[in-house]
């Protein structure tokens, strides 16, 4: 009843909107504005409605446990958000600098003619459908980085340590592929307004271009950090290309960490076996889940988690940007 | 040594690490492109031999996709899916973008304005699976109420005009397109309202005071007067906006779901992105042939619509 009347009330609001614009123009517009915000309320309020059942079952257990076993009506989110921890944290170490060389290409080694090309390119890159990426990940960029990184390993330790082709490593380079445009689209808008008579005083003092780049890059630094934070955003909540290369294994967690403990080389370990995330869980499962009594449930406390880290990063990324606006 | 020679000696080391710098940076800005031209490769190189395979374009452009034992197959009801869902969300997204994006860009003294404005920077980087759960949740609280009282009456008054009606409008099924047209309007909406704040907010003042002294009222001058001067913008939004929903395929997994077959809208409804998806995972070659195809084809819509959007913005 009450998505009936959510749904049904829906549309005379916005025709009342439109309506407003005409006679009492202001009204109409905030009626728009109005509309956005109840929106993400109502998004999370309804997580919170769905996922009731099990955090009252397991209260905040949900979050903390690894076993994730359909039969026993256990569910634990612990692994995937491991595994979204571990894909952003590769996904990240690549972007940024990509990012970064990205913003500096533009601004200072390209001739001007080609600037609007290759920013072009890097526009397209961020319009691509994430399921061309899955695609070209599942059938060319797994296989290719299983055999780059086992040749590698042979040498270093004398042994295969990708097993499969898809695993959260592999998720996390096609993620750094996919996420660096939106990184570079504001590192690039912040070097864009580096105050010209700043410029000229670098150049002035005798720097090279080099330098000059690197004093810039430090003078528009909020925007670096912003970038990072709203690149991470999109690297959490990615789902279709990670799904598809990630591997989908809950296994390899338990035996990994449970045994060894948590330390760096486990964690390592960890990166280049097959697992899963929490985007991917919800795509992965969700067809199933209706089979099942709590894992309904279970599928929208992730999504709940999913919507309070994408509303915690956003806000301290808006707020690093608005505080260091040149 | 003499301090001439240090000082060129220093000078000549900086010349070195400024060009072995320079090239660092350009090696990693060129990396972040490459992947595009070997994805773009690939998608195109496989995707066309996997389309005559199938047997031709207009064959692979109309007829049901392949099951495992077929030789040949397409992605018709695929791409009916995708064109009607994209068209109905791109629609809506403009619809509700374009008003939102003008109270965000003009009235920046509101205070609520910048709640608006911080609630549609949090929208925009959401993720998009999040939308599509969002969507089902409402959806399938709605879908018995909306049937028993709205839904059924009305496709029962108006059925007898047409054979078409009851593809278009009955009563829903839990996944509809209508559900994943609801989920892309979600994604386009701050895609547009962003790109139309900064349009409308980098007018400048004497052009604002102009329209304002012309125009009369203040929707003539916001709407008719003023849009002409951020038309281009708002056009290329719309355009980026439409493209990057025609490829989203987070969004319609809860939504539309997907079908095999030409099917009415008011229930599980095909895309081409969800073919992909779907038919890539299987093992069966034929099926991730056509996916190569279909990518193919989604990439063709995309970047077309991409180039018209570089070239008129």
């Amino acid at each position: 009843m009450l998505g009936f009347l959510l749904v049904v009330l829906l549309i005379p609001y916005l025709i009342a909107a439109y309506g407003l614009l005409f006679v009492k123009l202001r009204w109409g517009l905030r009626l728009f504005g109005a509309f956005i915000v109840a929106t993400i309320g109502l998004l999370t309020a309804m997580f919170l409605v769905e996922a009731y059942p099990i955090i009252a079952r397991d209260g905040v257990a949900v979050f903390f446990q690894t076993r994730w076993d359909p039969v026993r009506e256990s569910y634990g989110v612990l692994q995937a958000l491991t595994g979204t921890v571990l894909t952003s944290a590769v996904a990240m170490a690549l972007a940024m600098p990509m990012a970064i060389g990205v913003a500096v290409t533009i601004n200072e080694i390209l001739p001007a003619r080609l600037r609007g090309i290759f920013g072009s390119l890097v526009d397209l890159t961020a319009t691509m459908p994430t399921v061309i990426f899955g695609l070209w990940g599942l059938f060319v960029l797994g296989p290719f980085l299983k055999d780059a990184v086992n040749s590698v390993s042979r040498y270093l330790v004398g042994d295969d340590v990708m097993t499969s082709p898809y695993t959260l490593f592999t998720a996390g380079v096609l993620l750094a592929i996919m996420i660096t445009p939106y990184a570079a689209a504001v590192i690039r808008e912040g070097y864009a307004l580096v105050p010209k008579p700043v410029e000229e005083a670098i150049y002035a003092v005798g720097a090279t271009r080099f330098e000059a780049a690197f004093i810039k890059l430090r003078y528009v630094r909020n925007y670096i950090l912003g970038g990072f934070f709203l690149a991470l955003g999109r690297a959490m909540g990615e789902t279709v290309a990670v799904a598809m290369v990630v591997g989908g294994n809950f296994s390899r967690f338990t035996t990994n960490i449970l045994e060894s403990g948590i330390t760096i080389s486990s964690l390592i370990a960890l990166i280049f076996e097959s697992g899963i995330t929490i985007s991917s869980l919800i795509a992965l499962q969700f067809p199933n889940a209706a089979s099942y009594q709590y894992m309904v449930p279970a599928l929208f406390a992730g999504a709940l988690l999913l919507t309070l880290f994408g509303l915690a990063i956003n806000a301290v990324a808006i707020y690093i940007i608005q505080r260091g606006q040149i | 040594m003499t301090a001439e020679r240090k000082a060129e000696d220093i000078t000549a080391v900086r010349m070195v690490i400024n060009w072995l710098g320079l090239g660092l940076f350009a090696l990693l800005g060129v990396a972040a492109v490459v992947p595009l031209f070997l994805i773009i490769g690939d998608v195109y190189v496989k995707g066309i031999d996997a389309i005559n395979r199938l047997g031709g374009l207009w064959h692979f452009l109309t007829e049901l996709p392949p099951t495992p034992l077929d030789e040949r197959g397409g992605i018709g009801p695929m791409l009916v899916g995708t064109l009607y869902m994209t068209a109905l969300g791109a629609l809506l997204g403009i619809a509700v973008g374009f008003p939102l994006g003008v109270y965000i860009g003009e009235m920046r003294k509101e205070k609520f304005a910048n709640v608006a404005r911080a609630g549609v920077n949090v929208l925009v980087e959401f993720p998009t699976i999040v939308v599509g759960l969002f969507v089902y949740a409402v959806m399938s609280l709605a879908k018995e109420d909306l049937n028993r009282y709205l839904l059924g009456p009305i496709s029962n008054t108006i059925s007898p005009l047409g054979e078409w009606i009851p593809w278009f409008i009955g009563p829903l099924d839990g996944f509809n397109a209508y559900a994943g047209a609801a989920a892309l309007t979600l994604i386009m909406i701050p895609y547009v309202a962003l790109i139309t704040a900064s349009a409308y907010a980098s007018i400048e003042q004497p052009l604002r005071e102009a329209a304002y002294a012309t125009a009369g009222r203040e929707f003539n001058a916001l709407f008719i007067v003023l849009r002409k001067a951020v038309s281009r913008a708002v056009l290329t939004a719309a355009l980026l906006g439409t493209a990057k929903i025609a490829g989203e395929t987070a969004p319609l997994l809860f939504t539309a779901l997907g079908n095999l077959y030409y099917a009415s809208f008011t229930g599980p409804t095909a895309a081409v992105s969800l073919w992909i998806w779907y038919a890539a995972q299987t093992s069966y070659e034929v099926q991730i042939d056509s996916a190569y195809g279909a990518a193919a084809v989604l990439l063709t819509i995309i970047l077309t619509i991409f180039i018209i959007a570089r070239i008129r913005g």
